[in-house]
């Protein structure tokens, strides 16, 4: 007669059914420590230090930003001096390249204006296409 | 007139879900945050960054790219360290001897005195870094209009 034995159940697999949790305890992980941190802003190349250059004073347009965030523009040597918002800017950029393409705009900010100021005025710069920006500070 | 005589073959669609693609998914998901993931190696400071609308966003290597912080009180942090005005040329020309790309990216407080900036900006000229990026947050048109 045949002895019906309890024969040993053990499997020799690994168990996958809890891979799936494995997978997802790592996913939430690098999901809460992922940060796409993106480099963006207002690009320039500073000019090489003691680099002079020899520009008419018929090419630059002056652009004094004043504490208040008042925009003097002086068109070369013209002792006229106009008044006007940052947002004007670009316009005023327009208009005057289209006249001269030489053009190089000279944005003198006051030392104690606030730093926005001065990226409100070379966002306009840029926005209208202008390649040619000197930043300096007022005396 | 009953078809197999009675007998119905049953249908075998289950009624459960597959879970057995799941792990397949989460390990997909999982190695794409695995890959994109970067670890910031300084504290990340937050102050409220000048807006442009000029803002474009840049390609570059991160190693190419050095941070600069500027707090509103003109205080300069470089890679988490308290930079003296005077020290910043001393700390980055040697960077920059080391790798030409260098590209500063000056991550300033909207209301920073313009002179602390221009500052920075003779400092980097003195050591040699000339590609400069003005941090800007992307001003929308309509914000501007309310203005």
């Amino acid at each position: 007669m045949a002895i019906l034995r309890k024969r040993s159940r053990a499997s020799g697999e690994i168990p996958t059914a809890s891979m799936a949790d494995i997978a997802f305890l790592l996913l939430i992980f690098f999901l809460v420590t992922t940060i796409f941190d993106e480099e963006r802003g207002l690009s320039i190349v500073l000019p090489e230090q003691g680099e002079e250059v020899d520009v008419s004073p018929q090419n630059v347009l002056h652009l004094v930003i004043q504490p208040t965030g008042v925009v003097e523009v002086k068109r070369g040597e013209s002792p006229q001096v106009q008044t006007a918002s940052a947002a004007q800017v670009s316009s005023i950029w327009r208009m005057e390249v289209s006249q001269n393409p030489n053009l190089i705009a000279a944005v003198k900010t006051a030392p104690g204006a606030p730093y926005r100021y001065m990226v409100d005025v070379l966002d306009q710069l840029q926005a209208a296409g202008a390649e040619r920006v000197n930043l300096g500070i007022l005396e | 007139m009953i078809a197999g005589g009675g007998f119905e073959r049953k249908s075998k669609a289950s009624s459960e879900i597959p879970s057995s693609s799941l792990a397949d998914m989460a390990f997909l998901l999982l190695i794409f945050f695995m890959v994109s993931t970067t670890f910031p190696q300084e504290q990340p400071r937050r102050y409220p960054w000048p807006e442009a609308e000029a803002t474009r966003r840049l390609d570059e290597q991160r190693k190419n790219i050095l941070h600069v912080y500027v707090t509103e009180g003109g205080e300069i942090f470089i890679n988490d360290r308290l930079i003296p005005p005077a020290q910043v040329s001393n700390l980055i020309a040697p960077l920059y001897s080391e790798n030409r790309q260098l590209l500063i990216s000056l991550r300033a407080d909207r209301n920073t005195p313009y002179a602390t900036i221009y500052n920075i900006q003779e400092e980097l000229q003195e050591a040699g870094a000339l590609r400069l990026t003005f941090y800007t947050e992307l001003e929308e048109r309509i914000t501007r209009e309310r203005r």
